[in-house]
């Protein structure tokens, strides 16, 4: 236990000092928070983000040149694992029902039926659940966005009685399985008139609106802003709230973009909450849509047109990932699978 | 100048008028997201603690005080039960494979090669999918015409297959021996990239030095990895087994994709997530749900603590 507390950075002397003292609270704070919260301990741990400079390790330059061929060996065979199944996908999405299940890697025939299909049999229409989905991520991106940079602003600079428990409470709900709160939410959103007509998306966007690992994020980013900056601004008399917005908030790009990809990537992939909080149809989102497809009528084995929806569920994220693959990595470092 | 009082956080109620505002600033801008999470979180975990106490009408609310009634029909109640041993199941095969996937890959990808950004967006490619996207692929990738299938037989695997009691069109989801262990497989497959990228963060943690002296002291690869390597990442192993553990009990998507919310093939894909959706659910039994939620919530919150013990141990945390 005593050993434990090496960990934490080395202290600067504690009282009245000047110069860097207004950093050491923040910091050492920071990683005693992490600790109590017990499920998070290594979220310390994950936050540097693992782009930034590798170390080489074990192998060194001695090593021999079939340890490195093996290793290619892996790493390519271990790609194309990744890889072959939405290959797969994507091919399937443009042959006949007959042809899906021969091992034909260029369709015979090639067709569009399957994605003509789609577009236009399915029931709701595939184009509004591309809207349903899109209208709740984006609503859940925002709130998070705004919420958490309000909270994690708050978290991180000023000071107010009962800062910390108020923090290891919001840490705390991470350590909360969703499930035990299906019921109760579900109660409530139902009490308070969502369970209704469009209003149903409103519950999911409420249920969403704010999660600990926004507030987690952008506050260990505002611990990193020297303070200096802000002193500056608060020399030139500019209050809390001007401070925030013209030098904090812009100087946390990095963090919000991580949030804002982090968000809109879980709301638009969630298939949790609209399966238990969505009943019409027309709300549906594109994961319950795939889920019901699957599950009700003949669609559940025609597979080209049920590829082709797979591809269009997917083709947002994918091209979300190809152009901002380190905030998605960051993002997730900082936060953990879910189910 | 409040340099002194600003070295420490103040638990002392603020004196100065610019600390009072500087309090109420921090207090608004917290306000909205703190009522959310008191109510939505806090407040729900006591609201599923109250309703697991009564039998609970859907309309009306409470009913019946049970006390611990609900408790005790869910420990005498069999497919509780299985629900829990698959669950159970399902977590003490996919966590440790899991682990072991992705940091074999974080430890590819750590060292001196080409294409090292390439190889790492590709292992977490898959996490980014949906996991009804993902699971949609998987059942036609598993059926009994499927890709797999397709591939084995042109490989020439097909004899080694029906020995282990597996035709050629096995349906590998739909069979209630084979269903689970295509969830496990599917999840290792999605998961390790994710993982990965945690082993990575601790990875890099490990200052160079280390390996320095391992490499002094005559060590090869392999001893380093297992003397050297392995045992610094302890807090890395904690933070992905933790992980790991809470989102394994929590299996619930590829469950009902696959085998609707009935836990098909024959409850083998009836998970304790899916149980407590049907209690609430189907059979409107808001109460046994609400109990069988707490149970979940008692079980994650234990192994979290059991964890602390076992990785916080001796040794001091490198991260």
């Amino acid at each position: 236990m005593k050993q434990g507390q090496m960990q934490n950075p080395p202290q600067m002397p504690r009282q009245g000092e000047d110069a860097p003292a207004p950093d050491v609270p923040g910091s050492s704070m920071t990683s005693r928070a992490v600790v109590a919260s017990g499920g998070d301990a290594g979220l310390a741990a994950a936050l540097p983000a693992p782009v930034s400079q590798p170390r080489t390790t074990v192998v060194g330059d001695t090593s021999h040149a079939w340890r490195r061929r093996l290793a290619y060996f892996f790493l390519i065979a271990y790609a194309l694992l990744m890889f072959v199944p939405f290959g797969w996908t994507l091919i399937t999405s443009f042959k006949t029902l007959e042809d899906s299940v021969r091992l034909t890697i260029i369709p015979q025939p090639f067709t569009t039926a399957a994605w003509e299909y789609a577009l236009n049999n399915l029931q709701p229409n595939i184009v509004q659940m591309f809207f349903n989905s899109f209208v709740v991520a984006i609503a859940v991106t925002l709130t998070n966005v705004v919420l958490g940079s309000l909270a994690g602003y708050a978290f991180a600079r000023l000071r107010f009685p009962g800062r910390n428990i108020l923090f290891l409470i919001v840490l705390a709900t991470l350590m909360i399985p969703d499930q035990l709160r299906m019921l109760p939410i579900y109660i409530i959103t139902n009490s308070l008139g969502l369970g209704k007509g469009p209003l149903q998306l409103v519950s999911i966007v409420l249920v969403l609106a704010i999660s600990a690992t926004s507030v987690f994020l952008l506050r260990q980013y505002f611990l990193t802003i020297p303070k200096d900056l802000e002193e500056a601004a608060r020399m030139d008399g500019a209050g809390h709230w001007t401070t925030f917005l013209r030098v904090m908030l812009p100087l946390a790009t990095p963090a919000i973009a991580a949030v804002t990809i982090l968000q809109f990537q879980g709301t638009w992939n969630g298939f949790f909450w609209p399966f238990v909080l969505i009943r019409d149809q027309n709300l549906w989102t594109l994961p319950l849509g795939l889920t019901e497809f699957r599950l009700v009528g003949g669609f559940g084995t025609n597979w080209p047109p049920l590829m082709a929806t797979v591809v269009l569920a997917t083709a947002p994220i994918l091209l979300l990932y190809l152009f901002f693959q380190r905030y998605f990595v960051e993002g997730i470092a900082a936060s953990g699978v879910k189910g | 100048m409040t340099a002194a009082s600003a070295t420490r956080p103040s638990k002392v109620a603020p004196k100065r008028v610019g600390e009072r505002q500087e309090a109420l600033a921090g207090y608004a801008l917290i306000a909205v997201p703190m009522v959310l999470f008191l109510v939505l979180n806090i407040g729900s975990i006591v609201y599923a603690a109250f309703i697991s106490l009564w039998k609970w009408n859907v309309r009306t609310g409470p009913q019946k005080f049970l006390g611990l009634d609900n408790y005790v029909n869910a420990l005498n109640d069999p497919i509780f039960r299985s629900a829990i041993t698959n669950t159970l199941y399902y977590t003490v095969i996919w966590v440790p494979l899991t682990m072991a996937l992705g940091l074999f890959l974080a430890v590819i990808v750590n060292q001196k090669i080409r294409g090292k950004t390439f190889f790492r967006g590709a292992f977490y490619f898959p996490s980014i999918a949906s996991s009804a996207a993902i699971t949609t692929i998987w059942i036609f990738l598993l059926n009994p015409f499927g890709l797999f299938n397709e591939v084995r037989g042109v490989l020439g695997l097909n004899p080694i297959f029906s020995l282990l009691g597996y035709d050629p069109n096995q349906d590998w989801l739909g069979d209630y021996h084979t269903a689970m262990n295509g969830v496990i497989i599917l999840n290792a497959w999605t998961t390790s990239g994710t993982f990965m990228i945690f082993y990575l963060a601790s990875l890099q943690a490990i200052p160079h030095e280390v390996y320095e002296a391992a490499a002094i002291d005559g060590a090869g690869a392999w001893d380093t990895f297992w003397r050297v390597t392995f045992p610094l990442l302890r807090p890395g192993h904690f933070f992905v087994a933790t992980v790991g553990i809470i989102g394994g009990l929590q299996l619930f998507d590829q469950a009902v994709m696959i085998g609707n919310v009935d836990g098909a093939p024959a409850n083998s894909l009836m998970t304790l997530v899916l149980y407590l959706y049907n209690a609430a659910f189907k059979r409107l039994q808001y109460g046994y749900a609400a109990a069988i939620g707490v149970v979940l919530f008692l079980i994650i919150f234990t192994a979290t603590l059991i964890q602390r013990r076992i990785f916080e141990g001796r040794q001091p945390a490198t991260a």
